[in-house]
């Protein structure tokens, strides 16, 4: 184990964690977003909620690897000069993106159509409506799932060393290249993976424990 | 750029060949993990406490870490210790240590939704405990237990995509294959995608119609 070895495992770890990061923020706005659209009613947005259903159905049922695979290829025929972690990054924005939108909008259906009539009698705006209104309720149905999802989706992103983004999973096939024990490098790198995601699940029971619903059963 | 889907497409048995064997895997590592999730859960839920530390650590552990470096270990970690595994073994062993995991934790909630109250209703109404077991327990533990075995279903499916790494030749593996034959990348991969899409979405009319049929008995 030389210095280098260690950097690179550094490395990997934080580019793991940028990947998980970036795609998980840019999920939560373009879900949050993909969410309210889903929930319009008006005649005029019939198609751009049935792309969006479409969008969501077909991302969330088309495994991670095919959907890297796909992107990956397609930025390359379409010239775009996209670096791998580029194309990772998109992919995964994308996937947590229809995983999240769901998500959100499940929270959003949760919360009674009498509480939007409610708002606008009070003449609450659409967007206070949202802010000061829906979202505070919606929020406890949203959570649980999301840090679900998070966790799942951290664990995803080992997938992208099958296009070549140097993240943890790469760097410890580089470093069983090099001749360490695979067990050894193997286990180190699982242990480094729960390192990451087991806070996030803890914070997570923490939070739906906090936050529970009452079910009436 | 133009799409050529005509190659694919001519190639559409091979690749429903390896829809098939896909589906294999994540019905074989559904119905193992479904073993280890009811022993994991009935000790969860009522087992010696001594039991509960272990199989809470084993599925904290299993449900943290990636598949994928799950299956690497066990496929290039195993062999230095004198254990060598076929790619399909490997996958599969992977695939159900971690169906294993989400299994229990989906079963063991389950179980906790059943009441007290229900059982000793079906005592009190003289429902044997095989009685109260299949007419009261199963009917209720099935309804709400469904929809995450479904979802968990459809989540195993698209995780066998990651046995074509190993050189299993299933959906993505044969899609890999015609990639490099026809050089038609963007087309086989388009083209796997929307059977997996048709795969999962059958999958889930198919559980749909079992949980229906298994309600009627209510």
């Amino acid at each position: 184990m030389t210095y280098y070895d260690l950097r690179l495992l550094l490395d990997g770890f934080l580019t793991t964690l940028i990947l998980a990061l970036l795609g998980g923020l840019a999920g939560c706005v373009i879900g949050f977003a993909a969410a309210l659209l889903r929930n319009t009613d008006s005649r005029a947005m019939a198609p751009v909620r049935a792309a969006l259903f479409v969008y969501c159905l077909v991302f969330r049922r088309v495994p991670f690897l095919v959907t890297l695979m796909l992107i990956f290829f397609a930025s390359q025929s379409m010239q775009a000069n996209l670096s791998t972690f580029a194309v990772a990054a998109i992919s995964l924005a994308l996937i947590a993106a229809a995983y999240l939108c769901e998500i959100i909008r499940g929270g959003l259906a949760s919360v009674h159509a009498n509480q939007w009539q409610a708002a606008r009698a009070l003449n609450f705006g659409y967007w206070q409506t949202l802010r000061y209104v829906i979202v505070p309720q919606a929020w406890r149905v949203i959570l649980p799932p999301t840090f679900g999802f998070l966790v799942m989706f951290i664990k995803d992103t080992a997938l992208a060393s099958q296009i070549g983004v140097m993240d943890l999973t790469s760097a410890g096939k580089v470093l069983e290249n090099k001749g360490m024990s695979a067990p050894l490098v193997y286990g180190t790198i699982l242990m480094l993976y729960f390192l990451m995601s087991y806070p996030l699940s803890r914070l997570g029971k923490r939070v739906e424990s906090r936050h529970a619903v009452t079910r009436h059963r | 750029m133009t799409l050529q889907f005509g190659p694919i497409l001519e190639q559409w048995p091979y690749l429903l060949g390896g829809a098939w064997l896909s589906l294999q895997i994540a019905v074989l590592a559904f119905a193992c993990g479904m073993l280890i999730g009811m022993v994991c859960a009935s000790i969860l839920h009522q087992g010696p406490r001594l039991l509960r530390r272990p199989v809470a650590a084993y599925i904290t552990f299993a449900t943290n870490t990636p598949q994928l470096v799950q299956i690497f270990f066990l496929f290039f970690g195993l062999p230095t210790m004198g254990i060598i595994l076929s790619p399909f073994a490997a996958v599969l062993l992977g695939a159900t240590f971690n169906a294993g995991a989400y299994l229990s934790e989906i079963l063991r909630a389950g179980f906790a939704s059943v009441r007290r109250t229900e059982l000793e209703a079906a005592q009190v109404l003289g429902f044997s405990r095989a009685q109260s077991l299949r007419y009261v327990v199963i009917p209720h533990v099935i309804k709400t237990m469904l929809p995450p075995l479904s979802n968990q279903f459809i989540v195993m499916t698209l995780g066998t995509s990651m046995a074509s790494i190993f050189g299993v030749e299933e959906l993505t593996g044969r899609t890999e294959n015609l990639a490099a034959q026809t050089y038609l990348s963007v087309e086989a991969f388009g083209v796997a995608a929307v059977m997996y899409v048709a795969l999962t979405l059958l999958a889930t009319g198919v559980l749909a119609l079992c949980a229906r049929s298994g309600n009627r008995t209510r």
